[in-house]
């Protein structure tokens, strides 16, 4: 990752999220194209898994993109993009979903296309169970399930750190301890399958 | 992997930068971090990577014309925020000739757009379905209290779901308080809200008078006002305004 000062077309291919995000917000409009090669297959992969209808997939995927270039509360400080992106993606995803007229049917249809094993709680967990393979399943299972929670919260259900230590009763600080430790030693035993 | 591991509070750093859940001063170290250490940039990859793999949906190819609509629909819409906002800085900043392709970029794209909105008319004429009025739906707000001569408005357009909050004549706020803008859902709305029924729509300042004027980006709720019971605001804890614990002081009720 470099942190250049230039913002030539040529270099941005080479430039950080936050600094691409900065120059969009800007007014560099060109820049939405390498965001959009970066994130799309996350955006829009999440966004069909959820709502199942590819028109809609890409009515959302085109909404997130757009709200990206125009107005959104993303602070790049404090996180990375792509989080952000899946969670909003995953928040505007289920919203479209209770939202359809026949929000039933389809919430039902969506439940039966994803088979689940049973012992889920919320519709979001469906996804991730069937996606999951083996040996993330068993990185998964060196977790406590308190920060296997909490991460989920804070994945899935887009909560931030005070909701959710106000839901699991838990003070703020254990909270953000735990979900990090968590995603560390995620990161550590599923080492040989990221970069 | 490349470089040392990093030191444990470096490591939960990462973390919280990947979770996106860094507070002011983690957020300054981070960076500091950043810009000085070349294995951060991976660390962050690696721990992206370990999240999505353990919680995220795969990757799916969108279809290849998407690309180009977004990238088309933000063009225009760029075009027309700066048509609508000439400034002298923004018509030196590019030589006359460019200039003139944009601009006749811009007039394509119009034009592009007018044909596609009349064949979309056209098609829903065919159809015999009643034409959508492309009516924003607004939400005048009125002060709570006599002596606060306070008012706002929301204007939402219904099917992009972005709008404009402008208030006048509220008091600035001390430190560390921020304008909360709810919107109160009738009981069994379907969707996620607080205990208070109502979601966290956006926060605001206002000026030194008073004012403010600022662009929303609202969730699905506001495609109508089906389930829309009232629109708020209230004076919250900038660190966590979803708590939601004041009363409001200003109130759009439906």
């Amino acid at each position: 990752m470099q942190f250049e000062s230039s913002s030539s077309p040529d270099s941005s291919s080479q430039q950080t999220d936050t600094e691409l995000y900065r120059l969009l917000r800007a007014g560099r409009a060109d820049v939405l194209g390498i965001l959009y090669d970066r994130h799309v297959g996350l955006v829009y992969g999440t966004a069909l898994k959820i709502l199942t209808d590819p028109q809609e997939a890409e009515d959302l995927t085109q909404d997130i993109f757009l709200m990206l270039a125009k107005k959104c509360s993303y602070d790049p400080a404090r996180g990375s993009l792509r989080t952000f992106l899946a969670i909003l993606t995953r928040s505007r995803s289920i919203d479209r979903l209770r939202s359809r007229t026949s929000s039933r049917e389809s919430l039902r249809r969506w439940q039966t296309n994803q088979s689940p094993e049973g012992g889920v709680d919320s519709p979001s967990e469906y996804a991730s169970q069937l996606e999951q393979s083996q040996e993330v399943q068993a990185a998964l299972t060196q977790l406590s399930s308190d920060q296997q929670q909490i991460l989920r919260l804070a994945y899935y259900e887009g909560l931030s750190q005070s909701q959710i230590a106000e839901q699991l009763n838990l003070p703020l600080g254990t909270v953000k301890t735990r979900a990090r430790r968590g995603l560390i030693k995620l990161r550590q035993t599923l080492t040989d399958y990221t970069r | 992997m490349a470089g040392p591991l990093p030191s444990e509070q470096i490591e939960l750093l990462v973390a919280g930068y990947v979770l996106g859940d860094l507070d002011a001063e983690e957020a300054e170290e981070f960076q500091r971090l950043l810009a000085t250490d070349p294995t951060i940039a991976q660390a962050v990859a690696q721990m992206q990577d370990a999240l999505e793999l353990s919680f995220a949906p795969s990757e799916a190819a969108p279809p290849a014309h998407l690309r180009d609509a977004i990238l088309n629909a933000n063009r225009a819409s760029h075009a027309n925020r700066a048509s609508a906002d000439p400034s002298p800085s923004s018509g030196r900043k590019f030589p006359i000739r460019l200039r003139q392709i944009l601009e006749l970029l811009a007039a394509g794209l119009i034009i592009a757009l007018a044909i596609n909105n009349y064949q979309l008319r056209q098609s829903q004429q065919a159809s015999q379905s009643p034409v959508q009025p492309q009516n924003r739906l607004t939400y005048a707000l009125r002060s709570t209290t006599p002596d606060l001569p306070a008012a706002a408005t929301v204007a939402v357009d219904p099917k992009s779901l972005e709008g404009t909050l402008t208030a006048k004549n509220l008091p600035p706020l001390p430190p560390g308080k921020v304008y909360a803008l709810w919107t109160v859902l009738k009981p069994g709305a379907p969707f996620t809200t607080d205990s208070q029924n109502a979601i966290l729509t956006d926060v605001f300042q206002v000026d030194a008078q008073g004012n403010a004027a600022q662009a929303l980006a609202v969730c699905d709720v506001h495609r109508s006002r089906e389930w829309v019971a009232a629109v708020a605001v209230t004076v919250e804890d900038a660190a966590a305004p979803q708590k939601h614990q004041s009363k409001p002081i200003l109130v759009a009720a439906l």
